[in-house]
């Protein structure tokens, strides 16, 4: 469906991230409810951050391609200032940032919020799952516990 | 003392096996720095590097037909090269540098110009100016809000944007997870700062600090805390370099850079980094072995960088003084209890200007600048007896790591 959205509308849907040509794929799968990480066809390797060629093999035949989202936190903080967004209030509770190893490949890791679970049981070694919130309208990549949601959350 | 018998094997072993012809041809010969204050009374940039630079030709016993190079590190709001060319109207240059910063970035750039003729003698500068985003009486300053993060063009970051600030946090948390570290491990970094820098004069946070008081500071960025995270200041440094042979004519002490070096790991995203056991700081020890022929049995002054506390840590452990994870219970056992800081094997201080968590944010500027007061035996109450060798860990763990060894000749 995404694929519809012209290059003009995908900079509007997102006016506070910068989207180039690079990482453009990313943010369409965003609207899609899709985390697409670019993959190497030749050497099958993915890379995250979004670049032009494979780093591995330098190849620069990518495709963006979507995957599960699972994962384990790898680092983990909780900011107590930082950029504003909606929905963080800084001065009511600790905003969790994790980075997720992604278990489509060692390494492979994915920077995000986590939702849903109280700020204790946020930690390394954490499994997770990707759950899409809401931001600036726009949907938004962010972690999870499996199951967590039947549970109810924060 | 557990490690009053030396250090680990890592100390003794620098092989200045690698092809490296410019060790020992460069020397710093002059030195300057308008002092770091958390506000210089409305003063720009420009006119804290001016004030600098000219301090520091001076001190090189010269003249503007002596400058023939200009390098400018890239601080957000600091004159560009040329700029300061036309600020001191340089008659005589023939090459002119902008790098990024950190520190040694720009001592490299002109190292490697003067080795190459390039030009002879380079004034090298750095101005730091509180910004909008990381001082709140800076914010209420209307002529600076000009300074933009990253050059102007950036968007604002979002809270989950893993810029190098905020990394450094990030894997803060693996190095606790990993290593078991306590927050006193990395309190124990800010207390060494501060009571060196009550020795510093220049510095702008000389009051006493205890563990207590790191224990109850704000967490900014959990698991690190204000006081893990340096201090933003208005100020200016300035270096004078040029070839050793010169240096030997016009002053009677002058400090030679043994080697120097940047290191990067092919994957230095942020949070992409292959581990903490495999980052930028590896790749300069290993530099600055293989091209220099001093290491840490000849260290007299240890210069780690400390922008953030994990950074400091970090070096410790990966210049060889200790194994990984083991920097906090090291600093315990050099801890000298009169003076409230480390003293490696009684002897060697850990920035003794009081780094940029205490003496304030210069990126590596402050570090080089007291290892070349130190070695000419400038210091004076905080003087390291007979310094000759000083190890400068700059810089962090991902884009921009750097080291260099200094040396009286």
């Amino acid at each position: 469906m995404a694929e519809a959205v012209s290059d003009a509308a995908l900079v509007e849907r997102f006016p506070w991230v910068q989207i180039s040509h690079d990482n453009k794929h990313l943010f369409r799968g965003w609207l899609d409810r899709q985390l697409l990480i670019q993959r190497c066809r030749d050497c099958k390797r993915f890379h995250h951050p979004p670049k032009p060629i494979c780093p591995a093999c330098w190849s620069g035949r990518l495709e963006p391609t979507a995957v599960s989202g699972r994962g384990v936190v790898h680092l983990a903080m909780f900011l107590r200032q930082g950029a504003p967004a909606p929905g963080v209030d800084y001065e009511k509770a600790p905003h969790p940032v994790v980075t997720v190893e992604l278990e489509e490949q060692p390494g492979l890791r994915f920077t995000s919020t986590v939702v849903e679970t109280p700020l204790d049981e946020i930690e390394i070694g954490l499994p997770v799952e990707l759950v899409w919130i809401d931001r600036y309208g726009a949907p938004f990549p962010a972690f999870r516990p499996p199951g967590r949601a039947a549970k109810g959350g924060r | 003392m557990a490690g009053a018998s030396g250090t680990t094997s890592a100390a003794t072993g620098a092989t200045g096996s690698r092809r490296y012809p410019i060790r020992d041809q460069i020397a710093i010969v002059g030195v300057s720095s308008t002092a770091f204050s958390r506000d210089a009374g409305g003063r720009s940039p420009a006119s804290l590097a001016c004030e600098a630079s000219i301090q520091a030709i001076h001190d090189a016993g010269m003249t503007k037909a002596d400058i023939d190079g200009v390098v400018g590190v890239a601080e957000p709001g600091a004159p560009r090269a040329n700029q300061m060319a036309a600020l001191l109207e340089l008659p005589n240059v023939t090459h002119h540098a902008g790098p990024q910063p950190v520190a040694m970035f720009g001592m490299i750039d002109a190292m490697t110009a003067i080795f190459s003729g390039q030009c002879d003698t380079v004034l090298v500068y750095y101005a730091f100016m509180r910004a909008p985003w990381n001082s709140r009486s800076a914010a209420q300053d209307p002529f600076r809000r000009y300074v933009m993060m990253g050059g102007g063009t950036a968007k604002p970051p979002m809270p989950e944007s893993m810029d190098p600030s905020a990394a450094y946090t990030a894997w803060a948390s693996r190095y606790i997870h990993e290593f078991g570290a306590s927050r006193e491990d990395f309190g124990r970094i800010a207390l060494n700062m501060r009571a060196n820098a009550m020795q510093n004069p220049k510095a702008v946070m000389r009051t006493p600090l205890t563990m207590e008081a790191y224990l109850q500071a704000r967490m900014i960025r959990d698991p690190l805390c204000m006081l893990d995270m340096d201090v933003p200041v208005d100020g200016a440094d300035a270096f004078v370099l040029t070839t050793t042979e010169r240096a030997k004519r016009i002053t009677k002490n002058p400090i030679v850079i043994h080697a120097a070096t940047a290191g990067v790991v092919g994957r230095n995203d942020e949070d992409q980094l292959p581990s903490l056991a495999r980052h930028g700081q590896h790749v300069v020890v290993e530099s600055l072995r293989a091209r220099g022929e001093l290491w840490l049995d000849d260290v007299d002054v240890f210069f780690p960088y400390d922008g953030f506390s994990i950074i400091t840590l970090g070096w410790i452990e990966n210049v060889g003084y200790c194994k990984p994870g083991g920097a906090g219970r090291f600093m315990q056992e050099h801890w000298d209890e009169k003076t409230g800081r480390v003293l490696i094997n009684g002897r060697v201080p850990m920035n003794p200007h009081g780094g940029s968590l205490s003496e304030g944010a210069s990126r590596g500027t402050g570090h080089l600048r007291e290892a070349v007061t130190q070695l000419r035996g400038d210091a004076g109450p905080r003087q390291v007896a007979n310094a000759r060798t000083a190890l400068i860990g700059c810089g962090g763990f991902f884009f921009n790591s750097q080291g260099a060894i200094l040396r009286r000749l």
